[in-house]
């Protein structure tokens, strides 16, 4: 069997539906906030929280934890990277369904 | 949520956060009555401190949406989406209003309500480039341009009768943008604001 194409494999790190879903919001703000990312994407808490983690370690996104009107609040924005990646990932995400239509037709 | 429910939630977010919606619907009728000089608004100072207590109503409604839905800053795009749909509104509002019945040279003066008029292109308009129109949207607006623009507004200026016709199409439009953002986004219970912020419990 051939070794895949690089261009058919997907980047584990964000093709996980949870975090595809994080970076997908992100990617349409300029940053908002864990309460927001909770609604969009319907994670609990835990689980949003765990995902952020991962995409913070691998510079996907920058977090900040702050005070708004004494409350704690945890921001979120994409890196520059995380940018390009969540880009490319669609993409690439795109490719790959043209590649299936063009097998299906042939 | 889908790809495309997930790119646009926060044009969603912005747009269809209705309950801002009835105290500036409340604003226009009140506007219309001060016009009129009915009770209290007859006096000069009354439509400000209306104004101020309108604004006030505002706090408590951002504060909702802030800790049940959460806060989020606008990408590029979107701002740069926002400022052309102000510029159009603005430019259709003032166009209009002065072509359809003013009095400009060039003024149709046409027996039509400008004002409902105007404010309902502006509104579907506004939507339409915001978030796409709904079909609260084009229902209410709808009704308000045809009303608006039939040939019935003959006689004294009825631009009064205008902003209290839009002042009760703003609070509806908001009462059913508010059902469709929290259709959307989810009930505020299912989110308290202490459960909000797992990060920083941790």
């Amino acid at each position: 069997m051939s070794e895949p194409s690089a261009d058919l494999i997907l980047d584990r790190v964000i093709h996980e539906p949870g975090r595809l879903a994080i970076l997908t919001v992100l990617s349409s703000v300029n940053n908002a906030d864990f309460v927001f990312l909770q609604r969009t994407t319907r994670l609990t808490k835990g689980n949003l929280s765990s995902h952020l983690t991962k995409l913070e370690e691998a510079g996907l996104v920058k977090i900040q934890k702050r005070f708004v009107h004494k409350k704690p609040n945890t921001n979120v924005a994409l890196t520059a990277h995380g940018k390009q990646r969540i880009a490319q990932h669609w993409d690439q995400l795109e490719r790959l369904k043209n590649l299936s239509k063009t097998t299906d037709q042939q | 949520m889908q790809q495309t429910d997930l790119e646009t939630a926060a044009a969603k977010y912005s747009y269809l956060r209705g309950l801002f919606f009835v105290p500036l619907g409340v604003l226009f009728i009140l506007a219309a009555l001060a016009n009129w000089e009915v009770g209290p608004l007859r006096h000069t100072w009354a439509f400000p401190v209306a104004a101020l207590a309108v604004a006030a109503a505002c706090l408590p409604i951002g504060r909702y949406y802030n800790e049940h839905y959460g806060r989020l800053s606008p990408s590029v795009r979107q701002q740069i989406r926002g400022g052309v749909a102000v510029l159009i509104a603005l430019a259709v509002m003032i166009g209009a209003s002065l072509l359809l019945r003013s009095r400009a040279d060039w003024s149709l003066d046409l027996p039509v309500n400008a004002t409902a008029v105007t404010f309902a292109l502006v509104m579907l308009i506004s939507y339409g480039i915001g978030i796409g129109l709904k079909a609260h949207h084009v229902i209410i607006w709808g009704i308000v341009l045809v009303a608006g623009a039939l040939p019935v507004w003959n006689g004294a200026d009825p631009s009064n009768i205008g902003l209290v016709i839009a002042g009760i199409a703003v609070i509806v439009t908001g009462v059913f943008d508010h059902r469709l953002f929290v259709h959307t986004f989810g009930s505020a219970k299912i989110l308290g604001p202490e459960d909000g912020d797992v990060r920083t419990q941790r």
